[in-house]
């Protein structure tokens, strides 16, 4: 069986969810396919995210919210704990509960959610619309947002080089911890080689005794099953005793957002478009963004009639002018930390930043304090955010 | 030689699928592997995170 649509949007997480609402309320006829048979089950996610962020990029309900968060603490290696005051005021969400809702919303504005549907492949037909094939049936679209997560297929079927080098991506196991040992109301980073490796650790409080505790490293330095024996190596000795709940893995992309965001009738967003902040690993805020306005724009381009890169690069203008020079950013950081920093070097940085008056701490002072005593360094960075 | 995947292990997460460089690996309901584009290169082996993945010697 064949259906058409005007847009059809691959993966129902938040860039996706948030994309076909905004196409559907302004009218089109979207498809939201999603190869899991519920929209946020499994989470693949530490879950945290920026208040302000949360609350800018989409109608954010309560139910959302597991936790306010309102400080982040670093472990240097040698153990210093340094509190960093948040800028911004984070959360630990409920991403179940939050991209069951996204999806829905989607399906109230009037996108057709289809669960349990992979889109196995993307072809573009000779008069320019695409067919995307399903172990269901076919749909033939005139504009297709892939928003399939960090192992996006589509993208590499339609053209992009998306492949992830190995320096690129941060291999990640996580769990659920209940233990009296968890402070409610603070994240926890852990730094250093024996840790995580390109990486860190991190315990995120979701109250009820309970936390996010995971693990990312870089791909460049894993082997095969190591982010899951370190995160319960990690766990017995930070959290020991701690009940631990069922073990989930994912890939982080940490790399440049993928360029073009766009081509004729095809938009990329989110993890698939490599829409991630670098240094912390978070893609919620940035999805949200991204999606929605994908959608938009895509409306935008079906109402004129015209769905060709140029109708549809004022997405990739929009994001790039929003957060393209942030994620930019926090690329070249982390290729600075992965590339010209070793356990020493975090825990010289802690040892300054512990002195500063806690609470004063705002990463503009640990990037300043990072370099201070290393000119040369410095120079290197700033060569690297040119 | 051939990949094999630990059916029991795999959580079909996908972050083999973004290192592959052959694109020879997808997700349906399992992970699947194209055989005729894998080149046992073991990339997706050291990245996978509950090691899931094997190249293993002998035929299937």
């Amino acid at each position: 069986m064949q259906t058409e649509c005007d847009i059809a949007v691959i993966g129902a997480g938040p860039g996706g969810s948030m994309a076909a609402r905004s196409a559907a309320s302004a009218g089109k006829k979207v498809y939201l396919f999603e190869r899991n048979s519920r929209p946020g089950t499994p989470v693949r996610c530490g879950e945290g995210i920026g208040m302000r962020s949360l609350i800018n990029h989409s109608d954010a309900r309560k139910e959302w919210i597991r936790k306010d968060v309102t400080a982040s603490v670093m472990i240097a290696p040698d153990g210093t704990r340094v509190t960093i005051s948040d800028i911004d005021k984070s959360c630990i969400l409920d991403r179940e509960r939050m991209d069951y809702d996204l999806a829905q919303d989607a399906v109230k504005a009037g996108a057709i959610l289809e669960v349990n549907t992979p889109v196995t492949k993307v072809t573009r037909r000779a008069d320019g619309k695409y067919l995307c094939v399903t172990p269901k049936g076919d749909t033939l679209a005139r504009i297709v947002i892939v928003a399939d997560g960090v192992e996006s297929r589509i993208a590499r079927d339609l053209g992009w080089s998306s492949r992830l080098a190995l320096d690129d991506i941060e291999s990640c196991a996580f769990t659920r911890v209940t233990s009296a040992l968890i402070d409610q109301n603070t994240c926890v980073f852990y730094v250093g080689s024996t840790v995580a490796p390109g990486g860190y650790a991190w315990i995120f409080p979701r109250g009820n005794g309970e936390a996010n505790v995971g693990l990312g490293m870089l791909g460049e330095r894993c082997k095969s099953g190591m982010p899951q024996e370190m995160l319960l190596k990690f766990i017995d000795r930070e959290l020991p005793k701690g009940k631990i709940g069922p073990l989930h893995c994912g890939g982080v992309p940490v790399t440049r957002y993928v360029r073009p965001l766009v081509r004729d009738g095809v938009m990329l967003v989110g993890d698939a478009a490599r829409q991630v902040n670098c240094i912390s690993g978070a893609g919620i805020a940035y999805a949200l963004f991204a999606g929605k306005l994908a959608g938009n724009v895509a409306a935008e381009a079906i109402n004129g009639d015209a769905v060709r890169f140029s109708h549809l690069h004022n997405y990739e203008k929009l994001w790039k002018k929003r957060y393209g020079k942030q994620q930019e950013r926090s690329f070249a950081l982390k290729e600075f930390v992965t590339h010209h920093t070793d356990d020493a070097f975090l825990n010289r940085t802690a040892a300054t930043l512990v002195k500063k008056q806690p609470g004063k701490i705002k990463y503009v002072t640990v990037f300043l304090s990072t370099f201070s005593r290393r000119p040369l360094l410095m120079l290197k960075a700033l060569k690297l955010f040119g | 030689m051939a990949l094999i995947v630990d059916e029991k292990q795999c959580d079909r997460c996908g972050t083999c699928i973004s290192v592959c460089p052959c694109n020879a690996l997808a997700l349906i309901d399992n992970l699947t592997v194209d055989t005729a584009l894998c080149t046992k290169c073991g990339t997706c082996v050291s990245i996978c995170p509950v090691g899931a993945l094997k190249i293993n010697a002998d035929r299937v």
